[in-house]
């Protein structure tokens, strides 16, 4: 079997969390991850950035945070095209129906409401058609305890069961804002082990449907359109000029 | 008293792992903080059938033994520990082995801890 490779897409890092996204990308490295995405709110200003190194790369990403939904398609707007993972801060009813109804969104993250799990059969439909993940962020469940901590598992049960009838893509991240806070791909299928999901789902939350979000937001070099691409024929260097006529006739494809 | 037949003992599972932290966390205070954590999330029932102990801990690097069906739950429960002696730390699991002397081949032996 070949090994998954490994992401965690929700990585906050200066000036939301306490270090550089350098740090954060050497730990989560030597824990086994093939990225990361550094998500900082968008309340902070602070520009999306994204680098490789050794095998290693750091997505640009961001997390939108607002509390009124028009402004948040407006925000949407503003940061798609910059970055490679666009994430939204839920927590509200309004917020969440707003975020699973944008075909730009990536992932919905803190899905639950100070009433409810934040996800029912008409928000999951909804995802499921506009192919926007669901996040199960698991630092409440690392972090917490007491009471919180018991009511974000009860939360987190329900919502996988929801995704699963409803096909809704899900992910699992640290939502990390220290590097202390970073757990490994193992430890991490286990953790969502405690919630109900299986370990198949675990691994792709946190492998596939992170790589398939990345994939997405990166076309290839001839993408114009969803189902139509432009292929190129290599050409030749040393007849220039005849090449370029017949791969501009060789055209579309679908 | 008899030691059991060895189809009548527990099987076990050893867990190695390194501690990754800013300071020299000692075997007394990880224990604690362990069994704290462990109890918070799965209870005092679920920890007698995890079968959960601490082999050896030095050099932020040790061994927790635990029963072969719990892996998984250990593996989780463990990794709730954020804190010890009010300091940041980061468990990190490297390797599940049958033995000790596997666990200690494969995975601890001549490996340097994550340094911050």
């Amino acid at each position: 079997m070949v090994k998954p490779k490994f992401y965690d897409l929700n990585v906050h890092s200066i000036p939301d969390g306490k270090n550089t996204p350098q740090q954060m990308a050497a730990l989560a490295k030597h824990l086994g991850y093939t990225g990361i995405a550094i998500t900082n709110h968008s309340s902070t200003e602070s520009k999306p950035t994204g680098f490789e190194s050794n095998g290693f790369e750091t997505f640009r990403g961001i997390e939108i945070v607002s509390n009124n939904p028009s402004k948040l398609h407006g925000l949407i707007g503003k940061y798609r095209q910059n970055v490679d993972v666009l994430t939204i801060h839920g927590g509200n009813e309004s917020i969440n129906r707003a975020a699973v109804e944008n075909r730009n969104v990536d992932i919905l993250a803190h899905l639950p409401t100070p009433k409810d799990s934040g996800l029912n059969h008409i928000l999951a439909k909804s995802a499921s058609a506009n192919n926007v993940a669901i996040e199960f962020n698991l630092d409440f469940i690392f972090k917490g305890h007491g009471g919180r901590r018991v009511h974000t598992l009860s939360h987190f049960r329900k919502n996988v069961e929801i995704a699963r009838k409803f096909d809704v893509p899900m992910i699992l991240t640290s939502n990390a804002v220290s590097y202390f806070d970073l757990r490994a791909p193992r430890e991490m299928i286990a953790l969502a082990g405690l919630f109900g999901m299986e370990k198949n789902e675990a691994i792709s939350a946190i492998s596939t449907v992170p790589a398939g979000i990345i994939a997405g937001n990166r076309p290839k070099p001839g993408f114009i359109r969803e189902g139509v691409e432009e292929i190129v024929e290599k050409v030749d260097i040393v007849n220039t000029s005849e090449d370029i006529s017949e791969s501009e006739e060789a055209g579309w494809s679908n | 008293m008899k030691i059991l037949p060895p189809t009548l003992r527990d099987k076990k599972r050893y867990l190695a792992f390194e501690l990754i932290c800013e300071h020299e966390i000692t075997r007394e205070d990880f224990l604690r903080e362990m069994f704290l954590c462990v109890g918070s999330l799965i209870g005092d029932v679920g920890s007698s059938e995890c079968g959960i102990r601490l082999l050896t801990f030095e050099d932020s690097k040790g061994i927790i033994r635990c029963a072969h069906t719990k892996t998984e739950l250990t593996r989780a429960a463990v990794t709730t520990i954020t804190h010890i002696s009010g300091k940041r730390v980061l468990v990190h699991i490297l390797g599940v082995s049958g033995t000790i002397a596997g666990a200690t081949e494969k995975y601890l032996e001549g490996i340097e801890v994550f340094t911050l």
